[in-house]
Order: C-alpha cells, then structure tokens, then sequence
C-alpha cells in the first residue's frame, strides 16, 4: 500500500494532490474527504483554528494507523494532509484519499482512518475568535 | 534515573511550562512520575481521567516501568480533523 502524509503549514492545494493521484491496475474507488474548518465553535463566531501538533508522534500514530489498514482492507493508496498552525473558516484543514478496489472498503477504510485519527493523533487545535479579546473556554498555547 | 516531561496543547498554560524534568527511583512506574507532576502542577489534577500519557512516540498504560532518559509527554485529548 502506497502511504504519503503531510503535516503542513501551507494551504492544502486540492488540485495539485489530485493531479498526483495514484491509480494502480485494479483499482475502481476513490474516496476523497475534506475538512473545512466551520465557522463556530462552542456556539461562539470565529475566524480560524489554529493547530498545534506533537510532529514526531503524529507521524508515528498516524503510521501506525496506516499499518492497521492495510491489514484490514486492499487498499492500493492512502494519502493525508493536515493542517498546522492557523487555519481560516471555510479552508480545509484536513485532506484524506484513499484509492481501492471497491467503493465499499475505500469509504469503510476513509471513516476509520479519521476516527482514529481523532482518537490517538496528538493534534490540538485552539479557537481564533472574532470578536478581539475573547477568549476560548480554556486557553492554550502553541509548543 | 531521570526523565523529561513534555506538556502539550493547554497543559502548557495550566502548568506553565513546556518542559521539565524529573528525578525517580529506578522501578519507577508512569503511575509515580504522573503522581509527581500532579503534586508540583495542581492545576493537571481535576484532568486526570482524560489526561493522555505517552513515552516516546507511544501511548503507555500508568503500570509502565520507566527508565533513565525517558521521554514523557502529558497532554489533554487529542482533537485532530
């Protein structure tokens, strides 16, 4: 299984990735999810997210994770961008691909990646708000 | 033997710092360094039950035994996407 992930601070740029995609012989889904960094958190408007991430333990989890899929499903490809730092509203802060044989393990596969991102990538992310000199429930700082 | 502890996301702020060190006895467990670092940052405690604990690049359950030159990290649930 062909794996790339990126951690980055630059704008994720859709078109380049698809243009890059991978498509082996056999191959007959792809799913792609983005996402976009909405515009309220905890009921409160605001302008971005910014996240924070423990680099070399995100990479390592989030190998592992790859590891597992490719144990579970045939999946050919699976590729995945994160955002770090700040993210705007309405920008995409994640971008996850997978490329299988069928529609039903590429979307299986897609799901379980993200929910288990969630649940053991350490990446945090921290609410910008709008309104100057608000302030999130608990306030956090970058490392 | 000593080890460094890392903080990350908001326990930076709860705690005042990014790093630190601490010194144990051989055999400690990550149960005892947890317990140290909760005596000198109280703010950490009322967070035990989510706090996340790892060694290295790995999660690590609180019976781990720790050794010298050990790299530790205590951070809040991980909220990635």
């Amino acid at each position: 299984m062909r794996r790339e992930l990126t951690l980055t601070s630059e704008p994720i740029d859709e078109a380049a990735w698809l243009a890059q995609r991978p498509m082996p012989a056999g191959m007959g889904a792809v799913v792609c999810f983005l996402g976009v960094v909405r515009d309220t958190e905890a009921g409160a408007a605001i302008r971005a997210l910014e996240y924070e991430a423990f680099r070399k333990m995100a990479e390592h989890q989030f190998h592992r994770l790859f590891d597992e899929m490719e144990k579970r499903w045939p999946i050919a490809s699976v590729r995945v961008v994160h955002r770090l730092g700040v993210v705007n509203v309405s920008e995409p802060s994640l971008w996850v691909e997978i490329v299988a044989p069928h529609r039903g393990e590429a979307f299986a596969a897609c799901q379980w990646l993200i929910d288990e991102m969630k649940r053991v990538v350490p990446i945090w992310k921290r609410p910008v708000f709008q309104r100057a000199g608000a302030r999130p429930r608990r306030s956090r700082r970058s490392a | 033997m000593r080890v460094s502890v890392s903080f990350f996301s908001y326990f930076q702020d709860l705690t005042g710092c990014a790093q630190t060190t601490e010194a144990l006895a051989e055999g400690s467990r990550l149960d005892d360094l947890y317990r140290r670092i909760v005596g000198r940052f109280p703010k950490l405690a009322p967070l035990e039950k989510s706090t996340l604990l790892a060694v290295g690049v790995d999660y690590q359950p609180r019976d781990y035994v720790l050794r010298d030159g050990d790299e530790v990290s205590l951070f809040p649930p991980v909220q990635g996407g």
